[in-house]
């Protein structure tokens, strides 16, 4: 599975995920659920960190994140 | 080979911690320093020399040699500004020296908005820990040593 595929899952699923915006090294994702995001998941994935904030979850990834953002829409 | 990594800004230098932001201030994507522009329009130059392997209105990436990247974040929240006050002065996938200007950028805009104008100069994929040299807090001038990375 790709790791994209994998932070898409971790984050409860495509229909969970309301926006997602890169930043340099993270990925800004509003969620609808916040209780569907598994962080552990997250981190299996590559996240370097993960930060929440209400339905905000920051999940930091290194400078690949525009990439991986991309590779994320494709899967949506 | 070890390197030097310059302050891309100048102003005042400040301790990561410091920084307000989670991600920066616990070093989650690596240690470094960060320094607090001056009022008016800042250029931020090369902190090494190397290839620009990212390149956003509000921060960048140069990758140095031995595979080692030095993130410059301009100011905090700032991708949210959409590149409103920021001109880039070189593109993706340029080679850079130290001290070449990469871009520049209105710091009082930033801190208009209510945002910290604050510059993270992060070594990436680095332990905690790594880095040797690093500067004081206190007053530094752009192209300044800031740290050397292993």
């Amino acid at each position: 599975m790709s790791q994209a595929q994998k932070i898409l899952d971790a984050l409860g699923g495509s229909g969970n995920v309301v926006e997602i915006e890169p930043c340099i090294t993270r990925l800004r994702c509003e969620v609808s659920d916040a209780s569907a995001v598994d962080e552990a998941g997250l981190k299996a994935a590559g996240a370097m960190g993960v930060l929440r904030s209400g339905t905000v979850v920051q999940v930091v990834v290194g400078p690949n994140a525009d990439t991986i953002a991309e590779d994320i829409e494709d899967l949506r | 080979m070890s390197l030097v990594v310059t302050a891309p800004v100048p102003g005042t230098a400040l301790a990561m911690a410091d920084v307000p932001d989670p991600v920066f201030a616990q070093s989650i994507v690596g240690p470094g320093l960060a320094v607090e522009p001056p009022a008016g329009t800042v250029q931020a130059l090369a902190p090494v020399d190397g290839t620009v392997l990212k390149l956003h209105p509000h921060a960048f990436v140069v990758l140095a040699g031995g595979g080692r990247g030095v993130l410059v974040h301009l100011g905090i929240d700032t991708v949210q500004m959409a590149g409103e006050g920021f001109e880039l002065l070189v593109a993706e996938g340029d080679a850079v020296v130290a001290g070449q200007p990469v871009l520049r950028f209105d710091a009082d805009a930033v801190r208009a908005s209510g945002r910290s104008a604050v510059v993270p100069v992060v070594a990436l994929d680095v332990p905690v820990g790594a880095l040797t040299d690093l500067r004081a807090p206190g007053p530094v001038a752009a192209g300044e040593p800031l740290f050397t990375l292993p």
